[in-house]
């Protein structure tokens, strides 16, 4: 065996083990799962229906909304806590602020807390009588309380708000860390060229940030798209179904109501078909070949 | 001018820090009230914190349930942080062609929801339980084995491996060590800090698993600490004092995790973003 | 490559050694030890309610089979709907319990997807013993599937010191129907400035009160038919929701806590809700001799409407896996056949059954000193044996979380109730299969 062959069996070796438990715990379930998708019935009693589940998607109103809420949490939070991010690590990059590592800590500190701790803190803050709601009303920029919970639109925000609350800080980490990379006399050279700030911030921290926010808002839309421990726990996908998500319609399909997991497997793979687009899609806008 | 804008930016993090902490005061305020108190939307810490501590203890397996959510976490960090090193490492350091085209496969992986698979998975434990009991349903081994690895994290050791000198990969050939023991013992110890990073991040996922678990963990003593919260939750009458201590006590581990190797944690972050 | 092989397995051993320990024992099996001992498990949610329920049948049982061990497990009631459906879904039976508590709301679903999984305890109880209504959810194909356990019956709850300053009494409101109810929680807004009601926009239940109330239901006999366009029963509960939002008299909720909090600090002075809420009212202490418990208001204009419904009752079930017939026989000494059990149940828990002889027993005449001396289990033991039976069917969750609730909101918005109804039917029909 030459060196270039064994060396190339050694590096199998090492990864063999990987390959295999994502394999099992992975590929395999979604091969069950694929084949589940062509069968419908309730429980235990499936029959093959061929196509008719993936035909049923179209005509199912609640898929559509379940989709709809999805593309609207996608569109709107992810940019929002991207930018919050990204913000707040030029921020906290500069050298001379004071208090860094608190406010570095405070702000990451809601990636700590597990989802059904401050899923019912969030809850009890946005409740119709809840400190949220108390603090508007004292300092007038409310007259009646806001239904954070039970209004279909204050609900979509809501679960914006919780999103961000607790996923900004854990993105910000990755800028934190990429913006030490970036050599600082760049900055000093365009400093010296009259450059200002904003300027500083658009034609260099931006562009050399490019591979980090690819990778976070990759990350961010795949957490986006399979959301569901925050929306389950906090409003449960409704009022009505207002902020149900597609990972919490699958859930229900299966979980909740009467059981029809062949549909819900249908529905999966609606969302994984999804996924890879958006994928796709965010490699070509970012124009980047790595 | 200046100092209007640095007045403006500590004024911005002071209220993003603010925002980010205040949901933990209001939490530590709570466990030291009645529940009346809580439901009532009192802001003030109260004197019933040993009360509350008294009543978890009496009413709450909470020594058990932070058993198995450690014996859970621990482990699955220290084999994931195995696994996705060793398989990152490889990808990297033997770079070819075809690893790269598997490399690609199992990133779609991350793209899998979970509820998607919960069921077949739930089945596969069903039949293996049959004829390996120890890893079947029920078992801490089968709330471990499916979350430990994870394309993410493979994804983030060969980022870093993108960084380690390759220089010292031949120096350790020509000392004439294993592939493996230049493995273990030059790039385990140098790449410290990104195990920091992987650890915290692969801890408090895990610390926090809530629908694995719930699904294939079924007596009440295997019940790890967010399956205790989300039951103590569910009662017509709860008690929300003894709550709130309960989520107090259990958001504790991570917090120290991440305070401890916070240092770690950046640096280490640094390395795999390069 | 050997060390890594090594280190696998070391890793491995590890893994199994941390958990092996505890892997012995699982929740179904029912071991019979050496000693004839037989054990059973048994899952419920509520450790004030149900399960303090489960823990005097089991003491009650003592005396009948000192042999059998009985073990109660607490989970909640969304994790229990989910691990059922997991583990009679994958064909493992392990892990599952002997007997579990299920909402009636959901009892069809679970019996008609996973009809090998239950066990009929038909033979083990005299289904003419129980409230005829709960014959209904608890059976399947001509045989009784379910235990039949709290009646889930409804009644008004109102504040008496609040009514009187509005110039009411409990006596004017034992016959009273839902204009009638709504104008005196206005006279008592009026005089209070305290809301009448509390709602939460997402949960109908007040609605499924209604309809029941008239022997009507979301679905139609067969369990899997929408009942929506068309049923005027539906209808009139649709409109009498709306006059309770115009009326201004409700305060809305988001939360379980918020509600009961919204009672105990008197911020609100009825509600309308099962049996099983009493506890939560009787918490606020300082409110005693406050409180009167009053018929069910029923429908104005609809002649089968009665003062009597229900509101999320449950019953046990018995799964089809090893220690079955230990389980089914524990449930029919205790709660299928012990009328002295139930004085108990009544008197420490508060929970009242639906099974009629128990209503003779001394426990169901007690006065209640909370709600001013009234007779407040004998009232609701009345009201219990009048419910009208309905079929829940397959879908009342389904219909009501993901269609009802988001037409309710467009109607509350100005849109036409026929045309409410008709979309909602159309949704459902689409969507239930």
């Amino acid at each position: 065996m030459n060196l270039r062959a064994r060396n190339n069996l050694i590096g199998w070796s090492f990864i063999v083990i990987a390959v295999i438990m994502i394999c099992l715990f992975y590929f395999y379930p979604m091969i069950q799962a694929l084949i589940l998708s062509f069968q419908s019935g309730t429980g235990t009693n499936l029959t093959f229906v061929g196509f008719g589940n993936y035909q049923r998607l179209f005509s199912d109103t609640t898929f559509l909304t379940t989709l709809g809420n999805t593309f609207l949490f996608l569109i709107i939070q992810v940019p929002i806590m991207i930018l919050l991010a990204i913000f707040i690590s030029v921020l906290l990059n500069d050298k001379n602020l004071k208090l860094k590592g608190f406010f570095r800590t405070a702000i990451f500190l809601p990636a700590v807390t597990s989802l059904v701790a401050y899923s019912v803190i969030f809850k009890y803050l946005f409740g119709p009588e809840g400190l949220v709601n108390l603090f508007l009303l004292k300092l007038n920029f409310i007259s009646d309380p806001i239904q954070w919970l039970s209004d279909p639109l204050w609900a979509k925000v809501t679960i914006i708000i919780a999103i961000t609350w607790r996923w900004t800080g854990y993105n910000m980490i990755f800028y934190l860390s990429a913006l030490q990379n970036i050599d600082n006399s760049i900055y000093e050279a365009a400093r010296i060229d009259g450059a200002s700030s904003f300027r500083q911030f658009t034609n260099i921290t931006i562009p050399l940030l490019k591979p980090i926010i690819l990778f976070t808002s990759i990350t961010s839309t795949i957490g986006t798209l399979q959301l569901f421990d925050e929306v389950m726990n906090i409003t449960k996908g409704g009022p009505g179904n207002s902020t149900m998500t597609m990972s919490q319609y699958i859930y229900n399909l299966s979980f909740r109501y009467t059981p029809d997991f062949g549909y819900a497997a249908t529905v999966s793979y609606a969302i994984v078909i999804l996924i890879v687009i958006f994928s796709v899609l965010q490699f070509k806008l970012a124009g980047d070949k790595k | 001018m200046n100092k209007l804008k640095r007045a403006l930016i500590y004024l911005f993090l002071s209220v993003a820090a603010f925002i980010s902490i205040a949901p933990f005061l209001w939490m530590i305020v709570s466990s030291t009230n009645r529940s009346v108190d809580v439901t009532q939307g009192k802001l003030l810490p109260g004197p019933y914190l040993g009360e509350n501590l008294t009543k978890v203890m009496d009413n709450v397996d909470l020594v058990p349930a932070l058993l198995n959510s450690a014996k859970i976490s621990i482990t699955t960090t220290l084999l994931s942080l195995l696994i996705a090193s060793l398989a990152g490492y490889g990808f990297e350091v033997f770079r070819s062609k075809a690893k790269d085209r598997v490399f690609g496969i199992l990133l779609l992986s991350m793209m899998i929801p979970f509820a998607a698979i919960m069921v077949p998975l739930f089945r596969m434990f069903g039949s293996i339980s049959q004829w390996l009991p120890f890893i079947g349903i029920d078992t801490i081994t089968s709330a471990i084995l499916p979350t430990v690895t994870t394309a993410f994290l493979i994804f983030f050791f060969r980022q870093s491996t993108k960084m380690f000198p390759k220089d010292m990969l031949e120096a350790g050939r020509i000392d004439g060590l294993s592939e493996l023991g230049i493995y273990f013992r030059i790039f385990v110890p140098t790449m410290k800090t990104s195990y920091a990073a992987a650890a915290i991040i692969t801890f408090m996922s895990s610390w926090n698993n809530y629908l694995w678990p719930l699904v294939v963990l079924q007596s009440p003593e295997k019940r790890t600490i967010p399956l205790l919260i989300s039951n103590l939750g569910s009662s017509y009458s709860p008690d929300y004092g003894l709550i709130m201590t309960v989520i107090l006590i259990a958001t504790l581990p991570t917090a120290i995790v991440f305070f401890v190797m916070q240092k770690h944690f950046v640096a280490g972050m640094t390395g795999s973003v390069k | 490559m050997k060390k890594m092989l090594a280190l696998l397995l070391a890793s491995m051993v590890l893994l199994s050694a941390c958990s092996s320990a505890a892997t012995n024992k699982t929740g179904n099996e029912s071991e019979t030890n050496g000693d004839g001992k037989e054990k059973i498990t048994i899952w419920a949610w509520d450790p004030k309610f149900n399960i303090a329920a489960l823990n005097i049948a089991k003491d009650a049982y003592k005396a009948e089979n000192p042999n059998l061990t009985v073990d109660i497990i607490e989970n909640a009631q969304n994790d229990i709907v989910q691990k059922l459906n997991t583990g009679m879904s994958s064909g493992t039976t392990k892990g599952l319990p002997n007997i579990v508590l299920i909402e009636d709301y959901r009892a069809q679903s679970f019996l008609q997807a996973y009809p090998d999984s239950f066990f009929p305890v038909t033979d083990y109880i005299q289904t003419s013993e129980f409230a005829d209504y709960k014959l209904g959810p608890t059976s399947f194909e001509g045989k009784n599937y379910g235990v039949p356990f709290d009646s889930g019956v409804t009644g008004l709850y109102v504040r008496t010191d609040y009514l009187e300053q509005a110039g009411y009494t409990p006596a004017d409101m034992q016959d009273i129907n839902w204009d009638q109810f709504i104008e005196i929680g206005k006279k008592v807004k009026e005089a209070t400035g305290k809301d009448w009601l509390t709602m939460d926009p997402t949960d109908l239940g007040i609605l499924r009160i209604m309809i029941q109330s008239a022997g009507s239901w979301y679905l139609k006999e067969d369990g899997r038919t929408a009942n929506l366009q068309d049923n005027p029963v539906l209808k009139e509960a649709f409109e009498t929701y709306k006059k309770i939002v115009d009326a201004n008299i409700a305060r809305t909720h988001s939360d379980w806590s918020q509600m009961v909090a919204n009672f105990n600090n008197g911020s609100t002075a009825a509600v309308v809700s099962g049996n099983w809420f009493t506890p939560s009212i009787m918490a606020a202490t300082d409110q005693a001799g406050k409180w009167a418990i009053v018929p069910l208001p029923k429908l104005t204009n609809n002649a089968n409407s009665i003062h009597a419904s229900s509101l999320g009752g449950s019953s046990w079930y018995v799964l089809n896996v090893p220690g079955k017939e230990a389980a089914a026989e524990f449930l029919g000494k205790t709660f299928g056949a012990n009328a002295d059990m139930y004085q108990k149940l009544v008197a420490d828990v508060g929970a009242i059954g639906s099974f009629k002889p128990a209503a003779e027993g001394e426990g169901y005449k007690a006065p209640n000193e909370f709600f001013g001396g009234q007779h407040i289990v004998s009232d609701f033991a009345k009201w219990t044996a009048e419910i009208p039976k309905v079929n829940y069917g397959l879908h009342t969750y389904a219909i009501e979380d993901t269609i009802l609730v988001v037409e309710m909101q467009n109607y509350l918005n100005g849109k036409n109730i026929d045309q409410v109804l008709s979309d909602a039917q159309k949704q459902a029909d689409a969507q239930i299969k």
